[in-house]
């Protein structure tokens, strides 16, 4: 009986160059930076929503493929989110309750603003927008990604290649390497390489910061069939996420995109300088803190 | 992030050098213990203030006397070792070894790109342990839904709790597809996460008794969605109907074989189908039968998680879900077959109850009012006490199947097994001698033809001069004439009746 698997999609070069957002006009550093930004939001809703984080890891992969197909400029990062995220509760079979979804993110983006935290108003318009918003962009999710929204994700794999190495007992590793995976999710890597050679990255990596020296003749990964290339490539985009700080002036829904990109350039000068305030705000809404699981 | 700039490899080197003096000695010490776990970890910990201190001369020298080691002409492990670690990436690159901010470590990777190290032959006791992963398939693509304008529509073929099914042409191919659509006007939570199982669960499922996803393609507005699979001729329950004497025991057997088949690549994939009744099982011309309608399946865990016991079709319920319980399991589908090989047999439903009293009353009449001795645990499911009383202590089964061999009727009461743990599963259920016996299952090349219903072809008499056909126009036949009729193709090892047309 054959163990059947449904692969993850991968993209082709030209997808991954040239992608809707990009042909739209929107920089690319800009767009690296709100599908990270959208990431954030997913992950940190979830942890307040007490998904399981194979919900929040499914959400962030269907966002991040997402916006392959799809252009930021006519979907917002805030509606694809909650709608990613909405999606992949069911997906993982806890579906969490449209109405937490959207409190949270309501707060999840006051928060993000500085704002006071302030309720939605019960049965209010504001509300009701956000609902039809996050149903539209559920469905949209589905069409536009062929209804391939079953991801297949490392968290197991990498805990039996830990048992193999016989890393479960070490102090750090583990944690590490699961920490690593929860982030490895604001990256492109899922759409670009299978579970199992993430799941060796995330090893190699964490094993080379714990400075813990694993088998090499023959080099352990290749047993997983992963290439050493491929696992320096995955470790720098997870090491890039901590290198880079993101502003907190990013815009979550069309409008604000909108106006953003009208003054791109200056935007990006005052965001600089804010970011540079902001680092010693431990309060932010920065990458660090919320990857504690 | 910590600054990295040390590959544990060299750190290990480092320390090493540092004890002994020489990395000669090193070479010795390594092979030992090689493969114990506390050999791959660093001797100190996070020795790195000093190790930063190493001036990049001191370095440079380590580095040359590894160059001149791995020179030489042995092949111990540790050479080898060495060997790796010099070739690593990061013990190239001079800057990491300065004290760097942290976006610093990326950029070394960056540079870095020698190709792997080569594997080596003595490979045996890392490799056991890890089981031959087959070659994969190519991953698929990124696209969206196509339109629902790529199929014309044919004819409306049925309509189900939720969804219409469509007859339909692809327009591409011209080949024949059936277009489910799915209802998701009153929705209020989004797409309905049972269609998302369904969806998975075809897409999981690729058997050859499994009705085949083809894509899913979507209309003009959000709300119309369309399953796209294999367009097959007959559902065995409307093809029961039209027929007037039960499938033959060789065509009950391939038909349960084929189902068992497919309920145990379900089961072995922590998938539960809770839905299967002879409506669902679909039968081609070629004699194939595909599981349908997956529209109440899920995944199930260890441990079990509570689900609604609202599930399958009253008439193939089992009695565990009718009593109430929330933690069921596969038996659930295995109580399911039960009722389907009975209606097979039978050509009637088994247990056509009513309402879910009435079902457990006919239940009981038929096997027995169940006891704690035989379903441990029985008294104890939330409708238990609720439910009447019948005086019927014995199982009247028998009397139901007269014509069942010993072996078939043993199958069946297996699958009726009041005890959930002790109902057959459907690996074992594949095993079983029924099917080993004669008559043989038929193949299912040999299957008679019906027009099919929803390809909206007339049904003909059963006076139509197809052979196969002819089987099912004869009046009631006996059991021992049945064995002949679905022998006449086969080959019963060395058993051979020749030809006999019988009409």
């Amino acid at each position: 009986m054959s163990k059947l698997s449904l692969q993850n999609a991968i993209l082709t070069y030209e997808q991954l160059e040239t992608t809707p957002s990009k042909k739209d006009n929107i920089p690319e550093e800009l767009e690296d930076e709100l599908r990270r930004l959208g990431c954030d939001f997913i992950q940190s809703a979830g942890i307040v929503l007490r998904l399981p984080q194979v919900a929040m890891a499914t959400a962030q992969v269907l966002f991040q493929r997402f916006f392959y197909v799809a252009s930021l400029k006519k979907f917002s990062v805030r509606d694809i989110g909650m709608g990613a995220l909405f999606l992949a509760s069911k997906v993982s079979e806890s579906p969490c309750k449209i109405r937490d979804l959207i409190n949270v993110y309501n707060y999840l983006i006051r928060r993000y603003r500085n704002e006071p935290n302030e309720p939605l108003e019960y049965l209010g318009q504001v509300f009701y927008e956000m609902k039809d918003a996050l149903v539209i962009a559920e469905m949209q999710i589905l069409k536009k990604l062929g209804f391939n929204v079953h991801v297949q994700l490392p968290y197991g794999l990498m805990v039996n290649y830990l048992k193999v190495l016989e890393l479960t007992d070490h102090e750090t590793i583990p944690q590490k390497a699961w920490g690593y995976l929860n982030d490895s999710l604001r990256t492109n890597v899922y759409v670009c390489y299978q579970p199992a050679t993430i799941a060796c990255a995330v090893i190699w990596l964490a094993a080379r910061i714990a400075q813990v020296k694993l088998p090499t003749s023959p080099p352990w990964w290749e047993l997983f069939e992963a290439e050493l290339e491929d696992m320096e490539n995955i470790s720098r985009h997870i090491m890039r996420l901590y290198a880079i700080r993101l502003p907190s002036n990013l815009p979550l829904s069309l409008d604000e995109l909108e106006d953003y990109l009208k003054n791109y350039e200056d935007r990006r000068k005052s965001g600089i300088n804010e970011i540079n305030e902001i680092n010693d705000n431990k309060d932010d809404l920065g990458p660090a803190p919320m990857v504690t699981m | 992030m910590e600054n990295q700039g040390y590959s544990p490899v060299e750190c290990i080197d480092d320390n090493n050098l540092e004890k002994n003096n020489t990395p000669e000695v090193q070479l010795t010490e390594t092979p030992k213990t090689k493969t114990k776990k506390s050999k791959w970890e660093s001797e100190s910990d996070n020795d790195s203030e000093s190790e930063q201190r190493f001036s990049k001369k001191r370095r440079k020298k380590i580095q040359d006397s590894e160059v001149d080691e791995h020179s030489q002409p042995e092949t111990t492990e540790s050479i080898r070792r060495l060997k790796v670690s010099n070739e690593d990436p990061f013990n190239q690159s001079p800057s990491t070894r300065s004290i760097s901010p942290i976006a610093e470590p990326i950029n070394d990777m960056s540079i870095s790109s020698t190709p792997s190290p080569t594997p080596e032959s003595t490979t045996q006791s890392f490799e056991e342990r890890i089981i031959k992963s087959t070659p994969t398939p190519l991953p698929p693509m990124l696209t969206g839904c196509r339109s629902v304008d790529n199929y014309e529509k044919l004819n409306r073929i049925e309509e189900g709790a939720y969804g219409v099914v469509f007859r339909a042409r692809d327009k591409a191919t011209g080949e024949v597809v059936a277009l489910k659509k799915l209802k998701l006007d009153k929705e209020k939570n989004g797409f309905p996460i049972t269609s998302l199982r369904e969806v998975h669960t075809l897409l999981l499922a690729k058997h050859p008794n499994i009705v085949n996803v083809r894509e899913i393609v979507v209309g003009e507005t959000l709300t119309q969605i369309f399953i796209v699979m294999d367009f097959i001729e007959h559902d065995l329950k409307s093809l029961m109907e039209d027929m007037q004497v039960p499938f033959l025991q060789s065509e009950v057997k391939t038909i349960m074989l084929q189902l068992l088949s497919a309920v145990a690549m379900l089961h072995d994939n922590w998938i539960i189908h809770r839905d299967l009744k002879t409506s669902n099982l679909l039968l081609n011309n070629r004699g194939q039968i595909k599981v349908a309608d997956f529209g109440l399946a899920r995944k199930y865990g260890s441990p079990l998680g509570p689900m609604t016991e609202l599930v399958v079709t009253l008439w193939y319920r089992a009695p565990e879900l009718l009593l109430g319980t929330k933690k069921y399991s596969t038996a659930v589908d295995m109580w399911s077959v039960g009722c389907i090989f009975g209606e097979l047999v039978n050509k009637e439903p088994l247990l056509p109850g009513r309402t879910e009293i009435d079902q457990l009353t006919k239940i009981f009449k038929l096997l027995g009012m169940p006891n704690e001795k035989i379903w441990p645990g029985f008294s104890k499911l939330p409708h238990a006490k609720n439910i009447p009383f019948i005086k019927q202590s014995h199982n009247t089964l028998r009397s139901r199947f007269p014509y069942l061999t010993e072996n078939g009727f043993d199958l069946i009461a297996k699958l009726l097994t009041y005890d959930p743990s002790k109902r057959i599963t459907a690996e074992e259920a594949l095993k079983h001698p029924y099917f080993t016996e004669s008559p043989l299952p038929k193949d299912p090349e040999m299957f008679p033809t019906w027009p099919s219903k929803g390809g909206g072809e007339r049904r003909k008499s059963y006076t139509s001069p197809s052979a196969p056909n002819v089987a099912h126009g004869v009046e009631k036949l006996d059991e021992e004439d049945q064995t002949l009729l679905g022998s006449i193709f086969e080959n019963q090892g060395g058993n051979d009746y020749g030809f006999r047309l019988k009409i």
